[in-house]
């Protein structure tokens, strides 16, 4: 009787009951991946951002045991934190530009002119992501070492330039060969300079790609740490360089906790224009494939 | 056009002006324009020239020397070809350890990386609905994430009293034993750092896979192992490479995790080198660890390097 008219008041539970089990049976791998990836994925982000607002977190307590703000004020009043961010984005924003500059042109050659040795050489730029990265910055740093370039912005600025490369050159040349020609043709035809071509229809067709890869350029760069940190200490603190001491002295938990919290905001912005980058395929290309 | 398209470009600074001179024969006496022939075949490599410039400075160069330096050593004030700084590596035990300690590190990585990121794939590639959906975004979170927030994060979820350890004792599991500073914590980062690529690589390939023909073998009676086999497997043998190479080359390279995550001993390779140059002020001997390093990635260096050619050329070919 009761399974042909349940009663009213369980009638919720029972159903959200019986999806439930039904959904365990059509998907229980998704599931139990959904499960595991959640508490290994989000659980340390979790203690992150709860330990960047917490006063006091005494164990075992699953959220902090007094909220507040007072190590906000207290890490944002230490030198050094203040003096590296501005720094830190000021040096992303330069290298990324930098990168445009150098970049840019190439990608439009590689992807629109005809000329001997333009697949080899595009593929040469793979070379950046072939070599074990520590290792190639020790060789890196000897040469600078010698040039007086250690501990100076302007190292810091070219190994950071050198990891941008790859993904500022084969996005962008993707991009450029996507374009319909047609349109530019026809364009052409009916009177319009190269130059006016170029601005009103092949720009507004790269674009998207064009700006995710200065995004995501923006984005590796201010989160590069091994380079600037062999290259520019002692003299070049950036930011993310500034954890390592941070993490390694661990005096107060929120200082570092703080710190990442704030660094991680421009990530954000990245997952913000995520779905984008994933539909248009860049994501994959930023890696050379 | 039967010489080469262009042999040297003097850059000079002549009055403010930019004057540029090769040593190629007068482009006109082949019935073109100079400046037909300049936008041409000189164009296009000034403008890829600046990038290929700085990559050949800061990679290959150094690259190149630091193999010649490590095996030209001063003897006596002596001069000459030797194996001696190699020989000296290997006969340091803390070296040799080292290294051995990366290669473990690296195999059971990638190991656990293939193991969890193989099913995901297969997963995201066949499954439709919901869970697939949140299933997708967890798993691409992590490249949101950058490795030094990740290492922060991972000390307060694993290490002593950290929320791990917290969720376990509200279920009830006592005994809890961080692996942070141990090995083990060293795999947990690389394996949640490499995730997201490793999936998207695989997932990608996994897309060029239509349902119509899996469906069209299982009219013809391919059991799923079968299917497995002979339809999946063949056609991303090349997604599989490169999530292989890639991952091993970043593993192999990886400093902050190792540092941050590992124990102060046996280290791996990046932290090693990062203690020679920059505390024991020794770049020579950073260097003779580099280019081992060098050594052992280059073939796989190489494998990656022809597997995204090939994939490239491939390509552009069917356009």
């Amino acid at each position: 009787m009761s399974t042909l008219n349940p009663p009213l008041t369980s009638g919720f539970w029972e159903r959200s009951r019986h999806s439930f089990v039904s959904m365990m049976k059509r998907d229980g791998f998704g599931l139990l991946a959904l499960v595991v990836l959640g508490l290994v994925i989000l659980g340390p982000l979790y203690s992150v951002v709860l330990w960047a607002f917490a006063e006091r977190w005494k164990y075992p307590s699953l959220v902090p045991t007094q909220f507040g703000f007072s190590f906000w004020s207290e890490t944002f009043s230490r030198a050094d934190i203040v003096a590296a961010l501005p720094f830190s984005i000021v040096l992303a924003l330069t290298v990324t530009l930098l990168s445009a500059i150098i970049c840019l042109p190439a990608s439009y050659a590689f992807a629109r002119m005809r000329f001997r040795g333009r697949q080899l050489l595009l593929l040469s730029f793979l070379a950046t992501n072939a070599f074990p990265r520590f290792g190639l910055y020790v060789s890196i740093a000897v040469i600078f070492f010698r040039l007086n370039l250690i501990g100076t912005v302007p190292g810091v600025i070219l190994i950071q330039l050198v990891n941008t490369l790859l993904l500022m050159i084969w996005i962008p040349t993707a991009a450029f060969q996507g374009v319909d020609r047609s349109l530019e043709e026809a364009a052409l035809d009916v009177g319009a300079s190269q130059l006016r071509v170029f601005i009103q229809i092949t720009l507004p067709m790269v674009m998207p790609a064009l700006s995710a890869a200065v995004l995501l350029t923006f984005v590796n760069t201010f989160y590069e740490a091994q380079g600037a940190l062999i290259i520019g200490l002692p003299r070049v603190v950036t930011m993310p360089v500034l954890m390592y001491s941070l993490i390694n002295s661990q005096l107060v938990t929120q200082y570092g906790a703080i710190v990442s919290f704030v660094l991680w905001l421009p990530s954000l912005l990245l997952l913000l224009v995520a779905q984008r980058l994933l539909r248009g395929g860049y994501l994959t290309a930023g890696f050379g494939v | 056009m039967g010489s080469l398209p262009f042999s040297i470009i003097f850059i000079r600074h002549h009055n403010n002006s930019i004057i540029f001179m090769t040593t190629l024969p007068t482009p006109v006496a082949n019935g073109r324009s100079p400046r037909r022939w300049f936008r041409g075949s000189l164009l296009p490599y000034i403008m890829i020239a600046p990038p290929l410039l700085l990559m050949t400075l800061l990679i290959f160069l150094p690259a190149l020397q630091s193999i010649i330096r490590t095996l030209i050593v001063d003897a006596d004030g002596q001069t000459g070809f030797s194996f001696s700084r190699y020989i000296a590596f290997f006969n340091d035990k803390i070296s040799v350890s080292n290294l051995i300690f990366t290669f473990q590190i690296v195999l059971l990585t990638l190991a656990t990386i293939f193991l969890v990121c193989f099913p995901l794939s297969l997963y995201l590639r066949f499954a439709k609905g919901r869970i697939a959906g949140a299933v997708q975004i967890l798993v691409l979170f992590p490249l949101f994430v950058p490795g030094i927030i990740l290492c922060y994060a991972l000390i307060r979820f694993l290490g002593t009293r950290g929320t791990l350890e917290t969720i376990l004792s509200i279920v009830g599991i006592t005994g809890y034993r961080t692996p942070y500073l141990k090995p083990e914590a060293i795999v947990i980062g690389l394996v949640w750092e490499s995730i997201p690529f490793t999936v998207l690589v695989l997932t990608a390939g996994l897309g060029q896979i239509s349902d119509s023909l899996i469906e069209c073998a299982r009219d013809v009676g391919a059991g799923n192992w079968t299917i497995f086999r002979r339809i999946i497997l063949p056609l991303i043998i090349r997604p599989l490479l490169i999530a292989f190479s890639l991952n091993f080359l970043g593993i192999f390279g990886a400093y902050t995790v190792p540092y941050l995550l590992g124990p102060a001993a046996p280290q791996m390779m990046g932290v090693y080198m990062q203690q020679t140059f920059g505390q024991y002020r020794r770049p020579d001997d950073a260097e003779t660890q580099a280019v081992i390093t060098f050594l052992i990635c280059s073939m796989v260096g190489l494998l990656y390097v022809r597997t995204v050619a090939k994939q490239r050329i491939q390509q552009e070919e069917s356009e």
